[in-house]
Parts: C-alpha cells; sequence; structure tokens
C-alpha cells in the first residue's frame, strides 16, 4: 500500500510536467499544424539558461526560471516568425525546420556547456512526513508550479480575447483570417508560448532529473506518446493523457520493471494512431 | 504511341548504378583501411537513404527505416548462427524478412498520411528497439549479437576488410539497382500519389498497390542496409537501429535532395565523409546536419542533386536564349 502510494505521488508529478510539455507540443499542432521536432531542445535549452543563470549570474532560481522561459519563448516566437512561417503550411518543410533546430539546439548545447551533466541541483531539499509517507519537497514544489501554469494556461486559452483568437486559428484558419484574427502576429506568440512552457519544464525538472545536451530526446518521444494518446491538437486531452502516462510510467517501474511499461504505451499509442487518430479524447481539430 | 516509355530508365538512374558499379572497384584499389571504412560507411548510409527515397516518392516521410535495418539485420546474422552463411541466402533473407513483415504493416500504416504517417513510422522504431531489448534470448537483448560466424561465397569466407567491403558495394548495387527499376517504372504512378493522392485515386489509380510496392522494397533495401551494417561492426546492436538513425538517414536523403536517385547517394556520401573528417568533434556534425536542413528547407528545395540540376539548367539556358525559340522554355513551363 504504501509502495503503491509513493508510486502514485512520483506518477502524479511526472503526469503534471509531461502535461506541460504536451500542451505547448498539441498548441503547436493545434494551431499552426506543425510538428515541433525542437520541442525537447527548448526543453533542455531552458534547462542550461536556469543552470547559467544561477551559476554564472548568480540568480535565484525562481528568477532563473523566468530567465529560462524568456529565452526559449523569444527564440520560439522569432523561429516561427521569420523562418516556418514562410514555409507553414508544408508539413514536410515544418518538421524539417524544427529537426534542423534541435540539431542545431543541442549541438549548441554540446559546444557551450560540454558533455557532462552540470552540477545543478533543486534549490528546495528535504522530505514532508505525511503520517508513514515521505513526500520529497522539490517533487511537491514541481507538482504545484505545474498545476498552477496548467491552471494559468487554461484560463489564457479559455477566457481570454487571445485564447479565442488562437482557438478560432485553430478551428480555421480562413474564415479566422477573414474575421480579423491576424496570424502573423498569433502564430509567433502560440509558437512562442509553447516553446515557453517547454523551456519552463526544462529548467523546473532538469535540477532534479539530469541536464544534459540531450536531455530533449525522452522529451520528444513523450510528448509524441503524450499528444497521441490525448488527441494531436486536443488540450484537455493532452492534460489527462499526461497524467495516464506519468502514472503507467511510475507504476510499470515499480510493479513490471524494465522497459515493459514503455512497450505498453508505445504499443497502445500505435493501435490508437491506426485504429482512432484522434486520440483518446480528441476530436479531429486538424488533418494532416 | 509511347506506353512504356515511363517504365524507361533517365540519365540519373544509369548514373546511380554506374557509381555503384565503380565503388566495386574500391576494394582492390586501395588497402587504405580508413578510406574503406569511410566508403563502407557510405555505401551503408547511401543504401538506408535510398529506402527513406523509395517513401519521400510517395510524399511520406518514414522514421520505420532503422527499424527495418534491425529486423535485415537480426534476421541474417541469426542464420549466420544457425550455420547458414552463404551470401547468396543471407542476402535475399536480409531483404526478405522486413520485407514480409512490411506486407501486413503496410495495410495498417499506409492509411495514415502526413505527420500522422511520421508519428506511426516514429514509434515504430522506438516498438522495435525496445522488444530487441527485452527478448534477450532471441537477440541477445542489451549484448546485441556478436561473434557470429562471417558470411560466405560458394564457401570462400568473406572475413577480410576486403571482402566486407567488396560485398557492401555489391548490396549497395543491388540496392540502387531495384530503387531505380522501382522508381523509374512506377514514376507517374508515385508523383500522382505524390502530387494528389485522392484524386489520383478517384482517376483509377489503385493507389494502395502503388503505396504498398514501394513501402515493402523500401523495407527490403533498409533490411540489406542493415545486414551490411552489422556485417561492418561485427555486431547488431539495438543502438545501432534508434531515432537517431532515422534522423540520420532523412538528412541524407533531405540534404541530398529527394527529386533524384542521386539525391540521397549525394546526401549520405558528403554527409557521411564529412562526419568523418570532423573526427573528434564528430558530436558536431549533428549540428552541421541541422544547419544544412534549415538551409535546404528555406533555399534549396531539391537538396544538392536539385541544386545541380537547377545550375546546369542555367548554365545551358543562354545558349538557348541566343536562338529565336528563345520563349520556348517558358512556354514548356507554363504548359506543364
Amino acid at each position: 500500500m504504501h509502495e503503491f502510494l509513493t508510486a502514485g505521488i512520483i506518477g502524479i508529478s511526472l503526469g503534471a510536467q509531461y502535461a506541460l510539455l504536451a500542451l505547448g507540443f498539441t498548441l503547436i499542432f493545434g494551431i499552426l499544424g506543425v510538428i515541433n521536432f525542437a520541442h525537447g531542445g527548448f526543453y533542455a535549452l531552458g534547462g542550461y539558461v536556469a543552470y547559467a543563470a544561477v551559476s554564472q549570474a548568480g540568480l535565484p532560481f525562481p528568477l532563473a526560471v523566468l530567465a529560462a522561459v524568456v529565452a526559449t519563448a523569444a527564440l520560439g516566437a522569432l523561429y516561427e516568425r521569420f523562418l516556418i512561417e514562410r514555409l507553414v503550411d508544408d508539413h514536410l518543410a515544418t518538421m524539417m525546420l524544427t529537426l534542423g533546430l534541435y540539431l542545431v539546439i543541442s549541438t549548441g548545447l554540446l559546444a557551450v556547456f560540454g558533455p557532462q551533466s552540470p552540477e545543478f541541483s533543486f534549490p528546495v531539499q528535504g522530505t514532508l512526513r505525511a503520517g508513514t509517507l515521505y513526500l520529497p519537497l522539490e517533487n511537491l514544489v514541481v507538482l504545484a508550479v505545474c498545476a498552477a501554469a496548467i491552471g494559468a494556461l487554461w484560463l489564457l486559452i479559455y477566457r481570454t480575447d487571445f485564447g479565442r483568437a488562437l482557438r478560432a486559428l485553430a478551428d480555421d484558419r480562413k474564415v479566422a483570417t477573414t474575421q480579423g484574427m491576424r496570424p502573423g502576429l498569433l502564430f509567433p506568440l502560440a509558437f512562442g508560448l509553447a516553446t515557453g512552457l517547454a523551456g519552463l519544464t526544462g529548467a523546473l525538472v532538469t535540477p532534479i532529473l539530469a541536464l544534459s545536451p540531450s536531455a530533449g530526446d525522452p522529451v520528444l518521444v513523450t510528448s509524441f506518446l503524450t499528444v497521441i494518446l490525448g488527441g494531436l491538437g486536443s488540450i484537455a486531452g493532452a492534460v489527462v493523457a499526461a497524467v495516464i502516462v506519468g502514472f503507467v510510467e511510475a507504476y510499470a517501474s515499480v510493479y513490471l520493471g524494465g522497459s515493459t511499461g514503455a512497450l505498453i504505451l508505445f504499443v497502445t499509442v500505435l493501435v490508437i494512431l491506426l485504429a482512432r487518430p484522434t486520440g483518446l479524447f480528441g476530436r479531429e481539430i486538424r488533418g494532416a | 504511341m509511347e506506353a512504356r516509355s515511363p517504365s524507361r530508365w533517365g540519365a540519373q538512374e544509369w548514373a546511380a548504378v554506374a557509381m555503384f558499379l565503380a565503388v566495386l572497384a574500391v576494394p582492390w584499389a586501395t588497402d587504405d583501411l580508413l578510406v574503406q571504412s569511410i566508403v563502407n560507411r557510405v555505401l551503408i548510409g547511401a543504401m538506408a537513404a535510398l529506402s527513406v527515397f523509395i517513401m519521400l516518392r510517395m510524399d511520406l516521410l518514414s522514421f520505420a527505416t532503422p527499424a527495418f535495418m534491425a529486423l535485415g539485420g537480426y534476421a541474417a546474422v541469426l542464420l549466420t548462427m544457425h550455420g547458414v552463411t552463404e551470401v547468396l541466402l543471407i542476402v535475399p533473407a536480409s531483404f526478405l524478412v522486413p520485407a514480409l513483415v512490411a506486407l501486413p504493416l503496410g495495410a495498417l500504416v499506409l492509411r495514415l498520411r502526413g505527420v500522422y504517417f511520421v508519428l506511426v513510422t516514429f514509434v515504430l522504431t522506438e516498438i522495435l528497439q525496445l522488444v530487441l531489448f527485452m527478448t534477450p534470448r532471441l537477440t541477445g537483448g542489451a549484448d546485441g549479437l556478436a561473434g557470429f560466424p562471417a558470411p560466405t561465397l560458394l564457401g570462400t569466407e568473406l572475413s577480410d576488410a576486403r571482402s566486407v567491403l567488396a560485398l557492401a558495394a555489391a548490396m549497395a548495387l543491388l540496392a540502387a539497382v531495384i530503387t531505380a527499376a522501382l522508381t523509374a517504372h512506377f514514376r507517374q504512378h508515385f508523383a500522382a500519389i505524390e502530387e494528389n493522392e485522392v484524386l489520383a485515386e478517384s482517376l483509377g489509380l489503385v493507389v494502395w498497390r502503388y503505396k504498398a510496392m514501394g513501402f515493402v522494397v523500401a523495407a527490403g533495401i533498409a533490411g540489406m542496409a542493415g545486414f551490411s551494417l552489422g556485417n561492418m561492426l561485427l555486431t547488431v546492436h539495438p543502438t545501432s537501429f534508434g531515432a537517431q538513425q532515422a534522423v540520420d538517414t532523412i538528412v541524407y536523403a533531405i540534404i541530398g535532395g529527394r527529386g533524384s536517385i542521386l539525391g540521397p547517394i549525394a546526401g549520405a556520401s558528403l554527409l557521411v565523409t564529412v562526419s568523418d573528417f570532423l573526427g573528434n568533434q564528430g558530436q558536431y556534425a549533428q549540428g552541421l546536419f541541422g544547419l544544412l536542413l534549415i538551409l535546404v528547407t528555406l533555399v534549396a528545395r531539391g537538396g544538392i542533386a536539385g541544386a545541380v540540376a537547377a545550375l546546369a539548367r542555367r548554365l545551358r539556358a543562354p545558349r538557348a536564349a541566343a536562338g529565336p525559340a528563345a520563349a520556348a522554355p517558358e512556354a514548356a513551363r507554363g504548359g506543364a
């Protein structure tokens, strides 16, 4: 029982991280129709910016996280505005542009920071005791920040004019454009918002997990899994699917061991892709 | 009138096959182990890139090449470990095993297009890699398979560096011939599918048949590349067949140019050689690939092969413009 609860807490904490990543990924696909292969790159970049801000500039951790968000959001928005924008309707071209960016980011991090994982630890240490359960504080902080970010994003998407405009563009770009939405402005903002979320996750999570130039590889795979499970482009689906993926990963590592959990997830996703490409909870937002 | 002309080989197909024929001489032309090693890796990269090229002809971007490479590589190596070392048997096996897997698989995944096809092939590669790790009895799991007997040709052992390279060159030649035959024979069918699949289908093209054929052959060629890789490294290991390799082969095909069979060959030749010359800085090759990928996507959609063809056209153009038929190329382009 004890083991079960501990795994559950790890699962929900993983789920919250995955949700932030998947939300960014699914926003970009839903609104622009672009598969962002560089998503993991923005995650790793966020981690390194936060690390550099703490270790080189001596900033306190919360400000370092903020710096990571700003840097990744700005890079994402600029890359969309000046490169992706030109070919936004060509799915092969945008995949190549984001894949190229990912290779450049991870090689750049390697060149600047070297292959070793830097010493970067979470500023809050210690455990919270609840009955017989020991909860690592760092996980609770991450969980709280992720939950707050998801809540804020939900408000932004569903309760503001900006969010309404984004959803309109996702629904039908032509109609939205004739109604006065400006893709030229909104696409870079949406892209920057999404990459900023990836940077936020990276800055928060890499001090707990590990920071390395290739830290983005598993992130990209997990984002793929999550958004397919939840339905490409679906926001609620991404959150639910992220929690499922987090739980499966946590419980499988305790009770099944090895890569069985990953295999189950991948095969599930394969079946979903073949039988119901809109995902468990999604409707088809956008044709491929 | 010229009903059979579509299946005729163009200059590019002949050039591709001639290049691989010439490479057959390399094992005897040089004893330099570095050159032999680079050529061997170029050949493997080119085979894998040809597999990606076939799929790109139908506007499908496949991340599944490493999965089929693994199937071909493991199948061939397992055969040698069970006493079948004759290359005339194991090379066909390395083609057929992935091709036979691709046939039913194609029925499932070829219904998907665009990004969904990309994602499903990405997932396939991840799944196969996990399966390789999780089946140590059959595939050696995380240890891979090593120490298998060298392949033989009619009883002669092909174990020295020269015969390993010669075998790789022969397989690459075979892969080029198969790719050239397939893409030339179905040039118009593939072009119709690439252009507009729904329209092609409504005009009576049995799209499914050509896509399945392309998928099966692409899988088989990837399988030969997988065996060639295992034969060079003297081991097959799950980490040789992951997403990283999928990205590399796609990069070869796209940077080389997806419009011509010479593209993937040029891309693999250039990029494998460049990453080799980076030597100790080999890890930076990925960054270079990334920059080139962005550059090609933005300014030279035809890749190296497309840029060379455009350059050749431009060099020839002034002569044409001098004549009275200067307007003809414009008219031809407008009518195309």
